[in-house]
């Protein structure tokens, strides 16, 4: 007999508090547990994702975009982008959805006080950064300078559009916000570039610091030889991988990437740990 | 040395026929057109013997093709979740091959050894496997290169050898086997000769060394060689699905807002869709991924993980494939590489 006792697939209740419209077909939702005995055996870390469900329509993954250090909510980001997507864009705030996790590996923010980090996103590759970042702001004695470098294809794309004015209006973090050449508005403050192109020019120093990169594929395979050339190596950058997945823990096969299950070996990997993975992300 | 004892055939159908009696599920061999496949028997004489194969293992028994994960109702802000309802009673399933028996040995370490699987632990722990040895093979048989043989009792509860007088020959393997038949001891004799086994079990000849398999395998990864190896494939997941030891599987709702089911189904990595990302990007994007990554899953990476084979022999997938994709011919030309 093996004791198993617990359905891990029974998801929490969760209560949308609060729905935020980031960006065409983008949304954040606040959600807070419906029983407060969740809340109180809930706990996760910097990293983390789960699955969200809408009854009757299915689960869909995405990482935790809220920091662990607030403790009353998780939030998470998604785009519209298939049947369990559609369904929570249809929902209102109120509603109840289901959510289980936290499920993967977690950053190891732990290792990283008195260091300097360096935050690089582009478009919907921010969520999965922006734990990190309130993580690190909420403990900002924690940690070095702070630099955060973010770029979307138009304005209108850009994420977290209050959050970006708030880190931007902060003395102690560095934040460069650009949109691709052609996607700027008139009254576009601003830089108009390339991700990498900006990280280059911005040049945050490698010396006793991390670099945390997640964005498209062209994005961070074009940023990571501008941190090479800074000084960053193998261990001290750090992305977070995406692949289909159902369980989220490490049975139903989806997210393997040759031996490893992205759900339960990452999804946060040093670029040295990405390297070891076969070409299957 | 295993307790041995003897059970003639009329006392084996009566002790089926009692077990259904008393409530239980007896899955056993019954024969449909040409092919036998396992299914629920309402009597001992459901039960077919001229098979030297089922069409699908027993897999289904614990790992069935659907089942629900649990249900719920919803009424506005009240949800209501519940987990489905397990019999409380033995499912004794009859007749599995060795080969069979060996992959129930590998799903229990699979969905059991981290994050015990709730549903496979409560359908396996209810579950009790009399297998049946091999007396005949056929030329899809590839037990013996993947350390089973066709008198195997891995993975058994209880192991029979048809010893072809109306008698079988009964080896109690498990704890569990040792309760069943001391439950049920009237209905065996205690007597049997082990090397009455040796006379009737099949020989089944050693297709490749797998010890020099799983050195040469390592690194096959980038190979140019799972192009050509892949062409006939269809992707159509047939092999997974015919597979004794294939566990993926995919999550859907089958419900209405107010109320319904989780789900999960039999899903394989044969399938375009299987690692399609919403976004359009699919890191397998094509057949050659899929088939090698069946390939290298079966042979090296729960071989890492488990200390596992996760191949058992039983050559289904060579029949089953509807383009002759032979994977014997396939581990075979990774060795000559």
């Amino acid at each position: 007999m093996c004791n198993c006792n617990n359905n891990m697939y029974i998801p929490y209740p969760m209560r949308i508090a609060k729905i935020t419209d980031e960006a065409p077909s983008v949304k954040t939702f606040r959600l807070e547990f419906a029983n407060p005995d969740d809340k109180d055996k809930f706990s996760f870390k910097a990293g983390q994702f789960g699955e969200y469900s809408v009854y009757g329509e299915g689960e869909s993954t995405f990482c935790i975009a809220s920091s662990p250090t607030r403790k009353d909510y998780i939030e998470c980001t998604f785009r519209q982008a298939g049947r369990v997507t559609n369904a929570l864009a249809n929902c209102e705030e109120g509603d109840i959805i289901g959510f289980r996790g936290p499920y993967g590996n977690t950053f190891p923010i732990d290792q990283w006080k008195g260091k300097n980090i360096v935050f690089i996103a582009g478009g919907i590759g921010l969520p999965p950064i922006r734990c990190v970042i309130w993580n690190a702001l909420d403990l900002r004695d924690n940690f070095n300078d702070i630099t955060i470098v973010y770029g979307a294809r138009k304005v209108e794309d850009l994420v977290y559009k209050h959050e970006l004015a708030e880190w931007e209006a902060r003395k102690d973090v560095n934040l460069l916000v650009t949109v691709d050449p052609g996607g700027e508005t008139p009254d576009w403050k601003g830089k108009v570039g390339f991700v990498p192109a900006i990280l280059k020019e911005a040049a945050p120093s490698a010396q006793n610091s991390v670099a945390l990169v997640c964005g498209p594929p062209i994005m961070i395979k074009l940023s990571l030889p501008v941190l090479f050339e800074l000084g960053f190596n193998e261990d001290s950058i750090f992305t977070t991988l995406e692949n289909r997945m159902k369980c989220g823990i490490g049975k139903c096969g989806h997210c393997t990437v040759g031996p490893y299950y992205v759900c339960k070996d990452g999804p946060v990997l040093s670029y040295r740990e990405l390297m070891a993975l076969p070409q299957e992300y | 040395m295993n307790e041995l004892k003897t059970i003639n055939k009329d006392k084996l159908h009566q002790l089926f026929d009692k077990l259904i009696a008393d409530g239980n599920d007896v899955i056993a061999p019954k024969r449909k057109s040409e092919k036998v496949f396992f299914g629920k028997i309402i009597s001992s004489s459901d039960i077919c013997y001229d098979y030297i194969q089922t069409a699908f293992s027993a897999k289904s028994s614990v790992f069935p093709k659907c089942e629900e994960l649990f249900s719920y109702e919803k009424n506005d802000n009240e949800i209501k979740h519940l987990d489905p309802v397990f019999s409380d009673k033995t499912t004794i399933v009859f007749g599995s091959r060795p080969c069979d028996s060996a992959s129930f040995d590998y799903l229990k370490v699979f969905f059991l050894k981290e994050n015990p699987d709730f549903h496979f632990a409560k359908r396996y722990d209810s579950t009790l496997l009399i297998s049946m040895t091999c007396n005949k093979s056929d030329e899809h048989c590839f037990c013996t290169s993947v350390g089973i043989s066709p008198s195997d009792t891995k993975g058994s509860d209880v192991s029979l050898t048809d010893l072809e007088n109306g008698e079988f020959l009964a080896e109690i393997i498990s704890d569990k086997g040792k309760k069943f038949v001391a439950d049920y001891s009237s209905f065996f004799e205690n007597k049997g000769d082990i090397s009455q086994k040796s006379n009737k079990n099949a020989k089944v000849d050693i297709k490749f060394d797998l010890d020099k398999l799983k050195t040469k395998i390592k690194g096959s990864f980038d190979w140019d060689t799972w192009d050509k190896q892949s062409l006939a494939c269809l992707g159509c997941g047939a092999c997974a699905f015919a597979c004794p030891t294939c566990t993926c599987f995919d999550i859907q709702d089958e419900a209405s807002p107010k109320s319904g089911s989780r789900i999960r189904i039999w899903d394989t990595c044969a399938l375009s869709l299987f690692t399609l990302h919403a976004s359009g990007h699919n890191p397998r994007e094509n057949q050659a991924g899929r088939w090698r990554n069946r390939v290298l899953h079966k042979f090296e990476y729960t071989d890492t993980k488990f200390d596992m084979v996760s191949c058992v022999g039983c050559g289904r997938c060579i029949k089953t494939c509807p383009a002759s994709m032979n994977i014997i011919n396939q581990v075979i030309s990774i060795m000559e590489a």
